[in-house]
């Protein structure tokens, strides 16, 4: 019912009568499945079948629809059922043939992983993940809750090889991230650990330098980095020296790649973001440097500009210069002692170069030059 | 068949209209009313989670069509009826688990066919209920919503919340500046929001916190001009729009971004008529309905979003939409007007 990159088939491509005998076949095999597994965990009757029998149809009904939620909801409460070792008392729930909660994760782990590959972006899936692995985290030993979590981290980066900008992956890595930092290795477990010892912030740090490395194009990897850096520094106490120093290492990092590639707008973003963080209202959560007077904003707004500048030299067609000079400027003008590095005239110019290079946004620069008064 | 659409409605000149142009209204009245024969296609039963959204995907497009009454207003509630479990929630069809996703969509249709009087008569406390079930749902530490009792949390969700419960009348069963404060931290650099903290803008869930942010009336939260940049450079060359940077143009994005710029008030930051053009070559001229892109399967989903594009853009006899729900403005303004 929601269906994307899937071709047409053209009107005069009608199913033979064939073909549509054998897709009604199809259909009550279906059916006949759904109505099984739905009667065996209707929740109305008074004898719920929750049973390793009842778990393998939900395997197979989520196998051929992994989209079913209701099938996973059952799912869960099968396991939830299996996970709890039947009482003496109660004979009337079968044993569940010697299988441990950590066979039962393991399994699901296993299962969710097979369909993943091929449904990458369905969110039932993910979600039933995360719940194994919490359910299984609340019965088993620590030390064994952690290594699957560490699993768990391993799948995750090889989904993001596959396709480094899905954006649940991402999620899921901070989801799994966040776990393993709130489960500590079995070596601290003595309690002496700090957070800074549980803390991942250094290896996600270096993962996205890694990921940006292979494809600059990746603005999942560059945002991750804009939400891990204020972090790091935090983290590693970082005085303002510090602080500057990873501030000039991520500016003249993302000028050079400007310089290299001025069209890749990911770019761009990230170059947003460490100016963003120049500003007097910019939230405490995100900051990098942590005093800056007026005078050392205008030395960064003045270098930058400058560099973008430059960068007309050899390309006058790349809108994202024109607009970031102009996004720039302002902030500038702001706090200008007086030697102006460029006039209104240049303002115009940029203006109208940007209406040249891109009249799908006619609207914005209109505004824009309203508010800049030019 | 004739092109122009039903009786008493001017505007659609669709005969008068070029081509590429020309928006198959009576196609996709068609369309959407052959959604439950197609019971012979196994497709039709791989659906059903969906269907009760679907429902309103279908309802919502007809009303932007301007034919209100393009499926059968009895069935469809005792559909939804058929869809209610006891604890207020809805699932996607009989014998389908309560979900808000549903419960959203059950609200949606009930409200689109001014029916919650009919609610009440067959359920009594019918609508105290369903805002129950939601309101159950808010994290009280967080303040973001989960879609079930299995817990997980999204800014969809907590949009459906508050989009529901307005239209029910009910937002004081909520937190609403515990889920204020949550999106503010969902909030990103580039003026747009994620699916939780930390997470990557994304056009879909910038469309769930502005419209969340719209009716807690906090829109002044939002960074219009950064946030309507970042939007508007989601508009490609071929007039559509995508949800991130560097991915593909897709038409369901045309209403996530646009209608988060047309509530801040920066619609006009993009290409109105080349969105139109890229929206129409999404339609099935032969059988009806819209796809995610030229010459793709067409289905409910896209053709909703579609149509409600179109609408945004003020393409000549469609119903006026409200940004902020999907639903046509005068049902909006008279489910939230009688509530007042
Ligand atoms: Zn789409």
């Amino acid at each position: 019912m929601a269906s994307h990159g899937v071709r047409r088939v053209t009107a005069n491509q009608v199913r033979t009568e064939q073909a549509r005998q054998k897709e009604l076949q199809q259909i009550t095999e279906y059916k006949d499945l759904v109505d099984l597994v739905n009667t065996k965990c209707s929740y109305k009757i008074a004898e719920i079948q929750y049973t390793i029998e009842v778990l393998a149809l939900t395997t197979k009904l989520l196998t051929e629809n992994p989209e079913y939620y209701t099938i996973w909801n059952h799912r869960r409460r099968i396991l939830q059922q299996l996970f709890t070792p039947p009482s003496a008392s109660d004979s009337s729930i079968p044993p569940s043939a010697d299988k441990s909660v950590l066979d039962f994760v393991s399994d699901d782990l296993r299962f969710t992983f097979s369909l993943l590959k091929q449904f990458p972006k369905c969110y039932w899936i993910w979600n039933h993940r995360r719940w194994a692995l919490k359910a299984g985290e609340s019965l088993l030993q620590t030390s064994i809750a952690r290594q699957l979590w560490l699993a768990e981290f391993e799948l995750v980066g090889k989904m993001l090889r596959a396709d480094s900008r899905n954006f649940h992956a991402w999620s899921y890595r901070r989801f799994v991230v966040a776990q393993l930092e709130r489960i500590p290795a079995s070596s601290d477990m003595t309690g002496s650990s700090t957070d800074a010892d549980k803390s991942m912030v250094e290896a996600e740090f270096a993962y996205t330098t890694k990921m940006i490395k292979t494809n600059l194009s990746n603005f999942s990897a560059w945002h991750n980095r804009s939400k891990l850096i204020p972090r790091l520094l935090d983290q590693r106490q970082a005085d303002e020296i510090a602080r500057r120093k990873m501030f000039d290492n991520e500016l003249s990092q993302i000028d050079v790649a400007i310089n290299t590639d001025p069209w890749d707008q990911s770019i761009w973003y990230y170059h947003q973001f460490l100016m963003s963080t120049l500003s007097p209202t910019n939230p405490r959560d995100s900051a990098i440097m942590l005093e800056l007077n007026n005078h050392d904003r205008l030395r960064y707004y003045e270098q930058e500009i400058g560099g973008i500048r430059d960068i007309l030299e050899d390309e006058t067609d790349c809108k994202w210069i024109y607009e970031s000079l102009l996004q720039y400027a302002p902030f500038y003008l702001e706090i200008e002692g007086g030697t102006k590095m460029f006039t209104t005239l240049d303002m115009r110019e940029w203006l109208s170069q940007l209406r040249r290079l891109d009249p799908l946004r006619k609207g914005r620069w209109d505004d824009l030059e309203r508010s800049l008064s030019l | 068949m004739s092109l122009v659409s039903g009786p008493g409605r001017g505007g659609i000149t669709d005969d008068r209209l070029p081509h590429e142009l020309r928006l198959f209204v009576d196609k996709h009245v068609c369309y959407i009313q052959s959604l439950d024969t197609r019971k012979d296609e196994l497709e039709y039963w791989l659906t059903e989670h969906l269907r009760l959204s679907g429902l309103y995907w279908g309802l919502t497009a007809l009303h932007l069509l301007g034919r209100p009454d393009g499926l059968p207003r009895n069935e469809v509630l005792d559909f939804v009826m058929s869809c209610m479990h006891d604890n207020g929630g809805f699932g996607a069809a009989p014998g389908h688990d309560a979900h808000m996703l549903y419960t959203i969509s059950a609200v949606q249709i009930l409200a689109t066919l001014d029916a919650f009087g009919e609610l009440e008569e067959r359920v009594g406390g019918g609508r105290q209920k369903i805002g129950q079930y939601i309101a159950s749902l808010q994290d009280t530490t967080t303040g973001t919503f989960a879609g079930d009792e299995w817990g997980e949390t999204d800014t969809r969700f907590l949009y459906g919340a508050l989009n529901a419960l307005s239209l029910l009348g009910l937002l004081d069963l909520v937190n609403i500046n515990q889920a204020v404060e949550h999106i503010q931290e969902c909030a990103n650099f580039d003026g747009g929001y994620g699916t939780s903290p930390g997470a990557e803008s994304h056009a879909g869930q910038i469309f769930t916190c502005v419209a969340a942010l719209s009716i807690a009336g906090r829109l002044d939260l939002v960074d219009r001009d950064k946030l309507g940049g970042w939007l508007s450079e989601r508009q490609l060359k071929n007039g559509g729009l995508n949800g991130r940077p560097e991915k593909k143009e897709d038409v369901c994005y045309s209403w996530w971004v646009a209608s988060s710029l047309a509530m801040i008030g920066r619609l006009h930051w993009i290409d109105a008529e080349k969105l139109t053009k890229f929206i129409l070559n999404c339609q099935d001229p032969e059988l009806g309905g819209f796809a995610d892109r030229p010459g793709n399967m067409v289905d409910v989903f896209h053709t909703v979003f579609g149509i409600a594009g179109l609408s945004l853009v003020k393409y000549a006899g469609l119903v006026e939409v409200d940004p902020v729900y999907c639903m046509p403005l005068a049902v909006t303004k008279r489910a939230l007007g009688k509530l007042k």
